[in-house]
């Protein structure tokens, strides 16, 4: 079966003053239709550039994909003109961002602002698109959506915006979305509704989905596979049963008993020490060793590439699979 | 300590504010935003108090008031037997030696000016204490909190946001404080900073007997800190109780949904999840009655007429009208015993933890 997006050894460079770093470094991972990809990270693993690489969002004369390829259906992205990649974004490739404050325009009603989308890539007349819209705006739960749309996005709560954003986005029919953050600025009971709806959408268009977050429990809760970024790198993929039972990445394993657990008692937390180190300084070898209590020498000199522990789970790192019941650690 | 065992540190009573968004031609106001209406809480010495809800509950302004960061409306804030609400702005300062605080935004909250030194110490200053051994007081204070003493004279700018929030509570605790107000501390940081953060917290509170009031709404940090929790919605208090029996026996609609809504980080775990409708309502005009029955599955008649007050035993207080006839769900949180522990990674995370820390066997 092929892959409806296939990614391999992204790299995306970013300009800063007297150089260039490497945001993503060699990020390979592909998605089935149909299928949800979390990929999960803290700030500055390059997750959210990953994404930007595969909408041909980059910062225009700041970040350039550097190598690697990005296969959508077949075609490689990066070797598409500008218009022809803006016929594909918004039709059969779709984002939604974290801000629903920032990411509609005030000046437009949320009517204005999908009719325009709906219109750019299908051939419908105005009435008809206006039509579509406020059947989106019903898909996604919003109430009275025949009134909502001829709303400016001020009047709008934070969940409404981004149920807006989604009506947005799936209003085309996608066969690919990427969701960065989608619930990361909302309250707790609004994103257990966006997350529902998300659920939902996704049971009735068939679309995949990546899914972007630094939320262990929002990937648990909707993502098929997993994969684990650390510093640019994917560190850790597996299925998501398979990841949060047998973790094999020390970095993953720390991230895991980083969060309080709602239905377990603990006496301390399993911090990591130390801090993410920034994009400029070269650590040699595996980038988790200066935080990883398992590092030996080896770790601290050559770094490890993602390798096969069976069943599509693969990790970076040279102490896996980890066995602390048969083996004791030293 | 001087302290009694029965009197609490922190006791307030009908605590209100009222911020006033429109006033007419005579200066009356004629609209306001009901913030936070009719509080009482009590905290022990060395205890954690949790306030918990979703933005715009009145988390946030109860802390500043309590500090009175914020002149509250009407209300009383008695600190070890003291009003503060009836001392002077002079008498208050001073009072502030025993109150600190700790802010959310570790970016915003220290003055980019200062150096590490400079901050730390102008507390000290101020409050006339440890007269000629300033930079040694600020070299200790870095310990205390886990950072090298050679960061002294480093500006904010060269400091991640973990490292920042350290410096914040460094500077809280410079005065040695008896209260700290935990506004937010962690929610601005990544994973793994937050639990580095959260640790400190709960070893400093150990090592030097301190009362925090904890402001969050992440409900899985509040458990894990706090020994009381108090849910807010819409500036009401709507249930109170020890940690244990909240989490475990959550009895007012909006706190079960609250729970039942918080993503676990356990896949295909199966639980029964309760969705509330629509958005919290406006709190210029905050609905009548219960103010969580727009939203309420279990909304009568009577929630709209009558406002219910905190009721209940053993400390477990509710403020609904029909609690004792809504079951405690079930399923919101699964029990520990229905996952099988993982004992692999439990071994592997303990590795995590710093020597001579607690860890869970």
């Amino acid at each position: 079966m092929t892959a409806l997006l296939e990614v391999q050894g992204l790299k995306t460079c970013f300009k800063v003053e007297g150089g260039e770093f490497t945001a993503v470094d060699g990020v390979s991972f592909s998605v089935q239709a149909g299928r949800t990809l979390g990929i999960v990270g803290e700030s500055g693993c390059g997750k959210s550039v990953t994404s930007l690489s595969i909408m041909g969002l980059l910062p225009k004369g700041q970040g350039r994909l550097a190598a690697g390829s990005i296969r959508f259906d077949g075609v490689d992205l990066a070797t598409l003109s500008a218009p022809e990649m803006r016929a594909l974004r918004g039709n059969r490739l779709a984002m939604i961002f974290q801000e629903p404050m920032t990411s509609l325009n005030p000046a437009f009603t949320i009517g204005n602002q999908l009719i325009e989308g709906i219109r750019c890539h299908r051939d419908l007349s105005y009435t008809q698109a206006r039509e579509h819209a406020i059947e989106m705006l019903r898909r996604v739960r919003i109430p009275s959506p025949e009134r909502r749309i001829d709303e400016y996005p001020h009047k709008l709560s934070g969940g409404m915006r981004q149920r807006v954003m989604i009506a947005m986005a799936l209003s085309c029919e996608p066969s690919l979305l990427i969701a960065d953050e989608p619930t990361t600025a909302l309250d707790v009971t609004i994103q257990a509704q966006v997350l529902d709806l998300m659920r939902t959408l996704r049971a009735e268009t068939g679309t995949a989905i990546i899914l972007i977050t630094h939320d262990l429990g929002v990937i648990a809760e909707l993502a098929d596979d997993v994969v684990v970024m650390y510093a640019g790198r994917i560190v850790e993929r597996a299925s998501v049963a398979r990841l949060f039972a047998q973790p094999q990445h020390p970095y993953t394993i720390g991230l895991l008993g980083s969060i309080p657990k709602l239905h377990l008692e603990q006496h301390r937390l399993a911090a990591i020490e130390g801090q993410v180190p920034t994009p400029m300084s070269q650590v040699p070898g595996c980038r988790f060793a200066p935080r990883c209590p398992f590092a030996d020498a080896r770790c601290r000199t050559s770094e490890p590439t993602l390798t096969d522990l069976g069943d599509g789970h693969e990790a970076a790192c040279w102490q896996a699979p980890l066995n602390p019941l048969t083996e004791p650690l030293t | 300590m001087n302290t009694s065992v029965a009197a609490p540190l922190l006791r307030v009573e009908n605590l209100v504010k009222h911020f006033s968004i429109q006033k007419s031609f005579f200066q009356r106001d004629t609209a306001v935003v009901h913030a936070v209406d009719g509080l009482d809480f009590e905290l022990a010495a060395g205890q954690t108090m949790a306030l918990v809800g979703e933005s715009g509950c009145g988390k946030s302004t109860v802390g500043r008031l309590v500090l009175r960061l914020l002149e509250a409306t009407s209300g009383k804030v008695w600190f070890d037997g003291e009003d503060l609400m009836s001392l002077g702005s002079k008498q208050m300062r001073a009072r502030r030696r025993e109150l600190q605080m700790i802010f959310q935004d570790p970016y915003s909250s220290l003055n980019p000016r200062m150096t590490v030194e400079q901050t730390l110490t102008e507390p000290l200053a101020l409050h006339g204490l440890a007269r000629g051994r300033h930079r040694e007081r600020a070299a200790e204070l870095l310990d205390l909190v886990g950072l090298a003493r050679q960061y002294l004279q480093r500006y904010p700018h060269e400091f991640s946001g973990g490292q920042r929030q350290r410096i914040g509570i460094a500077r809280a605790l410079a005065v040695e404080p008896r209260l700290i107000v935990c506004d937010e501390p962690v929610s601005a940081l990544d994973v793994s900073i937050q639990a580095q953060v959260v640790n400190l917290l709960q070893d400093l509170q150990r090592q030097l007997g301190l009362s925090y009031i904890f402001i969050a709404h992440d409900l899985a940090v509040v458990k894990h800190i706090s020994s009381h929790v108090a849910v807010m919605y819409l500036g009401q208090m709507v249930e109170y109780a020890d940690k244990q029996s909240l989490f475990a026996q959550p009895r007012h609609p909006y706190t079960q949904a609250l729970l039942s809504a918080i993503p676990l980080p356990e896949p295909g775990l199966q639980r029964k999840r309760i969705l509330l409708q629509g958005d919290v309502p406006n709190p210029i005009n905050p609905p009548s009655g219960c103010r969580f029955r727009t939203r309420c599955p279990y909304a009568r008649e009577r929630c709209a007429q009558e406002v219910p007050t905190l009721t209940g035993a053993d400390g477990h207080r509710v403020a609904c009208h029909f609690w004792q006839e809504i079951a405690v769900p079930a399923a919101s949180l699964p029990a520990a015993n229905l996952l099988p522990p993982n004992l692999r990674l439990q071994k592997l995370q303990a590795a995590f933890a710093p020597a001579g820390a607690a860890v869970v066997p």
